[in-house]
């Protein structure tokens, strides 16, 4: 189950997760490796675990058995690593901040808690924009934005934070076709470029054109390894025919 | 009247700058909340230890912090929503409050506790104006990152390896700070009003997250200064008239916003040029029907 194409330590580790809601468990006991240079896409019907597994990555959810591990790190020392892009419904559009702003928030975590901006965070800030194609749009209100230009000035605000590891929690739902190409593209970046992405999606037709490797889940690891391999119809089957178990699980 | 408008200065700053905090929190209903749960607090320290203003404070701290916390609690160990908890606790606070006071020997007045004696300030009072506002100021300007990292998306924050329970509780125990060290002066309802009016008025006119503080912030001090003025040529009591002079400014910044205010937007009407351009470069076959080059181009493939 490893796509691992490095020498290094694996980009990402995880090792016997389980995570629980109230001692129900929405990922057993899940190990997989995961090499840089990659763009994951994570499947499985509601409830089999996609955003569990997103949000334990993040470090969002206590797993209760297993570990991450982040290029060989745990996640408290990695978390400048990870960028996990919220969904676009807990955002507070109104927010006073413009798309500029935005990604100078990526450079918190170099600059400090009162250093000021220096020329490489500048620079770093105006690499982003011209990276998402945003450099015109950077004095504009979030909100001014539409749905693929937001997603992609969320996109610039992780380049910016320089991280490995980008979560992605359903990007592509809401949006057009013009601004999933233009979302496909800017992943598409990302990956050339050696980060790994782990992206949630819920359309299994364009699977293969949007990643390169795909996680089948359902509550288990039903599969794991490039698309066209994992998302065959016998394990689809096994992870969309199966009911999603919901009962009580302890630990002994 | 020197350390009146002192005091008026110090806490119309401090508030205006703490308010940006809790608006884009949006607990302005908590910071509500919060005020009236003190009432106990003071209650129970003027009982023990009398009413000097170090006793009042830690009275007022405490009860404040054990209705927040608890309706945290409250929250998170049962199906009530946090906004619910809340409510019901300061009702209760404030209720248990008022029960105390019978029993307390010493005379707690309910106006004053609600608008305050600004020209009553005395030197203590001022200078525990001037430590809350150091320490609100100062914590506030070092933390100003995590905090807006925060405010703006907690779990993005978490994730990027923010301590949002700290910086949470942080920004609660300040807001209580706050509000007890403007008691003396100006009351629970005007420290309030001081809290939230002007950076609500500062939020309509910005988009830029650190003009907003400090707008908000010079506009607290000013109508704070400017109000108790007013109020001492025109013989009206000091509180109502700084929170008038706010309304005049944040009635104004709702009508006449350049950018959000109602009035510019009736004349201006909605007029999406670029937006409306974008949807002809989904089309690559008729490029030439747009009618001039847009600067902004969607990322293409």
């Amino acid at each position: 189950m490893s796509v691992n194409h490095t020498h290094r330590e694996p980009m990402l580790c995880i090792e016997d997760l389980t995570v629980s809601y109230h001692r129900v468990p929405a990922i057993h006991h899940l190990s997989l490796l995961l090499g840089s240079g990659h763009c994951v896409g994570l499947f499985g019907p509601n409830g089999a675990g996609k955003s569990t597994l997103l949000k334990s990555v993040a470090g969002l959810l206590k797993p209760e058995t297993g570990r991450i591990l982040i290029e060989g790190i745990t996640l408290e020392k990695a978390a400048s690593l990870i960028a996990y892009l919220p969904q676009r419904e807990s955002v507070d559009w109104d927010f006073p901040v413009t798309v500029c702003g935005l990604v100078e928030m990526g450079r918190y975590h170099q600059v400090g808690l009162l250093g000021s901006f220096s020329q490489s965070d500048q620079r770093a800030v105006d690499e982003a924009l011209e990276l998402f194609n945003l450099t015109p749009l950077a004095r504009r209100q979030i909100k001014e934005l539409s749905g693929g230009q937001q997603q992609r000035a969320f996109l610039a605000r992780a380049w910016a934070q320089e991280a490995d590891l980008y979560l992605l929690d359903e990007p592509f739902s809401g949006l057009d076709r013009t601004s999933s190409a233009a979302l496909a593209s800017a992943l598409g970046t990302l990956r050339e470029r050696g980060k790994l992405l782990l992206v949630s999606h819920h359309a299994l037709g364009e699977a293969e054109s949007l990643f390169d490797t795909a996680i089948l889940l359902n509550g288990e690891l039903v599969a794991c390894g490039p698309t066209k391999e994992s998302l065959t119809p016998q394990n689809l089957e096994c992870a969309y025919g199966t009911a999603v178990y919901s009962g009580a699980h302890h630990h002994s | 009247m020197q350390r009146a408008l002192l005091s008026c200065a110090l806490i119309g700053f401090t508030n205006g700058f703490l308010g940006t905090f809790i608006i884009l929190r949006r607990q302005a209903l908590l910071a509500d909340a919060l005020s009236h749960s003190l009432l106990p607090g003071l209650a129970l320290a003027a009982m023990i230890v009398g009413l000097s203003p170090g006793g009042l404070l830690l009275g007022g701290l405490l009860a404040a912090l054990f209705v927040a916390l608890g309706a945290q609690i409250m929250a998170r160990n049962s199906r009530l929503k946090e906004e619910t908890a809340v409510a019901s606790l300061y009702i209760i606070a404030f209720a248990l409050g008022i029960v105390l006071i019978r029993f307390a020997k010493v005379k707690v007045d309910l106006t004053h506790f609600l608008f305050g004696n600004i020209l009553g300030v005395c030197n203590g009072d001022l200078w525990i104006a001037y430590g809350a506002a150091f320490l609100t100021l100062g914590t506030l300007v070092l933390f100003q990152r995590p905090l807006l990292l925060t405010l703006f998306d907690a779990a993005v924050a978490q994730a990027s390896g923010v301590r949002i329970r700290w910086v949470e509780t942080g920004l609660l125990a300040l807001t209580v700070l706050g509000l007890v060290a403007s008691l003396q002066a100006v009351g629970v309802l005007l420290s309030l009003g001081l809290l939230i009016i002007p950076a609500a008025t500062a939020y309509l006119l910005t988009d830029s997250f650190t003009r907003m503080l400090w707008g908000g912030a010079f506009l607290g001090m000013i109508c704070a200064v400017g109000g108790l003025f007013l109020s001492f040529f025109a013989n009206i009591p000091s509180g109502p008239c700084i929170v008038m002079l706010m309304a005049v400014f944040l009635g104004a910044a709702y009508l006449f916003s350049p950018r959000y205010g109602v009035f510019f937007k009736l004349i201006r009407g909605h007029h999406y040029h670029e937006e409306s351009l974008e949807r002809w470069e989904g089309h690559q076959g008729h490029d030439h029907q747009v009618p001039q080059k847009s600067s902004d181009k969607e990322f293409k493939a």
